[in-house]
């Protein structure tokens, strides 16, 4: 491992403390959104508790692959590219290069190595209709600020000696990179608890009470480990997101996913850059272990929680064929060990940000792509909690009551 | 794509047994095994090269398998050697043949006898090149004719301690020393055993064989002591035991160092239990039997429809009972799909259940007399390596389980069990170190969440690219 915990941060009796009775904001939810506004939240000098079912970072905020995405790729394309997508494109690239400048400075944020490492990223296409869309991509990135560059046959051959000779292309993203994702929401906790957040762990909201006007506060949490009220609560819960906001009959437009995910035995390293595919469902790359990560959008099997989703061998031999189409040496590297994640989206492909105008003093914070976005949102949402008048940090189109 | 009535994996004890009973009951009947030749660890034959002129000679465990590998090819049943088991989906068996080549194998009943793999124990210097278990010397010996080394010691407890070594002791090893970690056994034990001979004669003879072989060679065993530590630089140059308490705790004073150069481990085995985890079987835990095991009712039948469990793989008990327990499973089988009438079935596996039952006492109450305390997980020191495939200390663990209970998270956060084994060698040891930190049953800590594949297995074999990627832009889904 490239990079550790923070040194005491496995020490962490503390999690399993009392609950408070009374908190201001109260989260509910340890992944990295809200391990991140917890952080931001306590900076402001804004009381957090932040109530956890299981354990911090369990769910796909550590168990997704950690790689930043600030290319346009193939899950947000529609089939015809219109002037309405090609402006929602442009400002979905926007948002990705605020989130490209948070990452550049997060470990000094939190005097920590996450491993964040801007190595460049890769973009194929194996036929000339693929190589089209790169190259249409491309225009809308550059014009939104994202540098990026197609290479074909002999440069692109010299540039990636590793990719098959014969695809029609590849688009390079210098941006692009990676973090640890075991280590950046915990961190985020460690930070947040220095800073007089309270962390607690293995306590599951059980049901979410509004309390009238004569009370002093706005809810009351009933949890597995006995009640809390709160002014402000947010709810992080990622997948559970829905679920959460129909306690108060907010809906939400969200569906889930199952992502399936295989990782193989450590090789030489040699890939320095993520792999995706314009026309495939492919993510690759080799992590500081040495291993490969190989997913990209392939199904697994729904479960009920706690049981985690589990996996058709179909994907593995699907997804893996087209890893092997595109990196020909991951034919003589073995397969360990599949997984399976659930990927929270919405059906516009914008957070979920913002307070409720219905319920007063509910926020919601949820974003598809969460590991490249949710630091910034997290941080967008904080900002707008310390001064809540300043309802324009926030866009319209991520209204939580939409 | 080809389907059988009932696909048998594993070539051990069981799978033979219940192979041949079921194609002797007219199934259409696939065996798979992923070495090159039958019998499974007990019954291991020679390895390519070699000729065997006598059999006898080879010991009575290679004649039975003789004979048992004898009536499974004088039947009808179809044999994949060479094979491995992936996973299993749908009612089709993923593997990877002989040929490099992966195929998905139809059936409509599956019977899973995978066989049981050596206790991992952690001590300072198990990972020292001169340690290896028992079944690994064994397989050595059985395929190769090789032995480990030249003053091999012996640690481990139950019937195999005393078999084992008389074994390699007959093919010319120097053995220095056997420490057993279990008290010599006293009358009470002694009656117990005895007890339960009726129907167990020919197991009593074996294990007279093997203690008159030592007595013969002059080889003690030391009874009541444990391994403490594999010593060495960069490979074993001695070891060090000691006495043990009645929970198996060395007693600090009583440690005795002897030269050596091979170590053999063998306190017990671990079933097999992956590709039942994988179809989501109900399981339970019993130590004695090695720990997680699949539930099974009186027939082999897991808790899922068409899905049966014999062998070692399902529980400890031996090979005896593994054939024993093939057979009824092949019976019950033939019966579901109308092959035997209830009454056959009830009839022929009668005679079979007498058998089991004298079988499984002589089992329990070797179990009793030999059952691994707690002591055994207590061996490790703060350097120790606990992960081998990650090379993870054991002081690098003991704040991650401070403060969670969740194997899960104590895996996530230091990389335990992330490695070739999967957590075969060291899950165990980690749920232990869990239990008695946070004063939990050792049974009830679960494990990771079971993932194909069975075993590591080259992308080039399974990548399949007529598997398409449908449905993939977001106004399509």
């Amino acid at each position: 491992m490239t990079s550790s915990f923070l040194p005491g941060y496995l020490d962490r009796k503390e999690n399993l403390a009392d609950l408070p009775k009374v908190t201001d904001v109260a989260i509910i939810g340890g992944g990295l959104l809200g391990t991140a506004l917890a952080y931001y939240l306590s900076k402001f000098g804004i009381e957090v508790t932040l109530l956890e079912r299981s354990d911090l970072n369990r769910e796909a905020s550590g168990t997704n692959a950690g790689s930043f995405h600030f290319q346009i790729a193939l899950h947000q394309l529609t089939k015809n590219l219109t002037e309405s997508e090609e402006k929602r494109l442009s400002d979905e690239v926007k948002l990705q290069l605020d989130a490209a400048i948070l990452w550049d400075t997060l470990e000094k944020e939190l005097d920590a190595d996450l491993g964040v490492h801007f190595t460049g990223g890769f973009m194929v296409a194996e036929t000339e209709e693929e190589l089209k869309v790169l190259r249409d991509k491309q225009s809308i990135e550059n014009k939104a600020g994202l540098e990026t560059h197609v290479l074909t046959g002999d440069e692109m051959r010299s540039f990636a000696p590793y990719l098959a000779p014969d695809l029609s292309g590849i688009a390079y993203c210098p941006r692009e990179g990676h973090a640890n994702p075991l280590l950046v929401g915990p961190t985020y906790a460690f930070r947040a608890m220095e800073l007089g957040a309270k962390i607690r762990t293995n306590c599951e909201v059980l049901k979410i009470e509004p309390l009238d006007n004569a009370s002093p506060y706005r809810f009351k949490l009933k949890t597995s480990r006995g009640d809390i009220s709160c002014n402000r609560l947010v709810n992080a819960g990622g997948a559970w997101t829905a679920e959460l906001s129909a306690q108060l009959g907010i809906k939400h437009p969200m569906g889930l996913s199952g992502l399936h995910v295989n990782v193989t035995e450590p090789h030489e390293f040699f890939l320095k850059s993520m792999v995706q595919h314009i026309g495939r469902r492919l993510t690759l790359k080799q992590t500081p272990n040495n291993t490969f990560i190989i997913g990209g959008g392939w199904p697994s099997r729904t479960e009920n929680y706690p049981r985690r989703y589990s996996n058709y061998w179909a994907s593995a031999a699907g997804n893996v064929a087209v890893a092997v189409r595109v990196l020909p040496i991951l034919k003589d590297v073995r397969l360990l060990r599949v997984w399976s994640g659930v990927w929270a989206y919405t059906k516009d492909f914008k957070p979920i940000l913002g307070e409720s105008e219905k319920v007063p003093g509910y926020h919601v914070a949820m974003v598809p792509t969460g590991f490249t976005l949710g630091p910034m949102v997290a941080r967008t949402l904080a900002e707008y909690m310390h001064s809540p008048a300043n309802k324009n940090i926030i866009p319209k189109e991520f209204s939580v009551d939409r | 794509m080809q389907e059988f009535d009932l696909v048998v994996i594993g070539g051990g004890p069981a799978g033979i047994a219940a192979a041949t009973a079921a194609s002797n009951h007219n199934l259409n009947v696939l065996l798979i095994d992923e070495r090159s030749t039958l019998g499974g660890q007990i019954y291991k034959r020679v390895g390519p090269g070699f000729e065997v002129k006598d059999s006898i000679k080879l010991g009575a465990d290679y004649l039975r398998g003789e004979i048992l590998i004898k009536s499974l090819s004088k039947s009808n049943a179809e044999i994949m050697l060479e094979t491995t088991v992936l996973s299993v989906e749908d009612s089709q068996v993923i593997v990877v043949t002989a040929d490099n080549k992966y195929d998905s194998i139809k059936y409509k009943k599956l019977l899973i006898t995978p066989g049981a793999y050596d206790r991992p124990v952690v001590f300072p210097g198990w990972t020292l090149p001169g340690v290896i278990t028992a079944g690994a010397a064994q397989s050595l010996v059985k395929t190769q004719r090789v032995l480990p080394g030249s003053r091999i010691f012996f640690a481990g407890s139950g019937p195999l301690a005393l078999a084992f070594p008389a074994q390699l002791s007959k093919m010319g090893a120097n053995i220095v020393g056997i420490i057993e970690a279990a008290p010599r056994p006293g009358f009470v034990k002694i009656f117990r055993i005895a007890r339960s001979l009726r129907g167990n004669l020919d197991l009593i003879r074996d294990a007279f064989f093997y203690q008159f072989h030592l007595v013969k060679s002059r080889i003690r065993i030391q009874y009541g002591r444990i391994i403490v530590s594999a010593n060495g630089t960069d490979r074993l140059e001695s070891i060090t035991y000691a006495r043990v308490d009645k929970n198996w705790r060395p007693i600090s004073g009583t440690e005795k160092t002897v030269p050596a150069d091979t170590l053999c481990i063998g306190y017990g085995f671990f079933p097999s239990v992956e590709l039942f985890k994988i179809l989501n079987c109900e399981m339970s835990y019993d130590e004695s039997r090695g720990g997680t095991v699949v539930q099974l009712d009186e027939w082999g039948s897991t808790s899922l429809p068409n899905v049966f469990g014999a062998g070692d793989g399902t529980g400890v008990s031996g090979s005896y009972v593994a054939i024993l327990n093939g057979q009824i499973a092949a019976l019950r089988i033939a019966y579901e799909l109308d092959k035997i009438s209830e009454k056959t079935l009830f009839n022929l596996s009668k005679s079979i259940r007498k058998e089991v039952n004298l079988r499984k006492k002589f089992q329990k109450a070797i179990n009793h007399a030999y059952a691994v305390k707690s002591g055994i997980y207590q061996l490790a020191s703060s350097e120790t390596i606990i992960c081998r495939c990650e090379s993870i200390p054991l002081k690098d663990l003991l704040p991650i389980i401070e403060s969670t209970s969740d194997f899960s998270v104590v895996k996530a956060y230091s990389r335990c069990g992330m490695g070739l084994c999967q957590g075969r060698n060291c899950q165990r040891q980690v749920s232990a170190l869990i239990a008695a930190k946070h004063g939990l049953d050792l049974g009830k800590i679960p494990g990771t969440t079971p993932r194909f594949p069975a075993k590591p297995v080259l992308l080039g074999q399974i990548a399949d690219s007529s598997i398409r990627d449908e449905k993939y832009f977001i106004d399509e889904q």
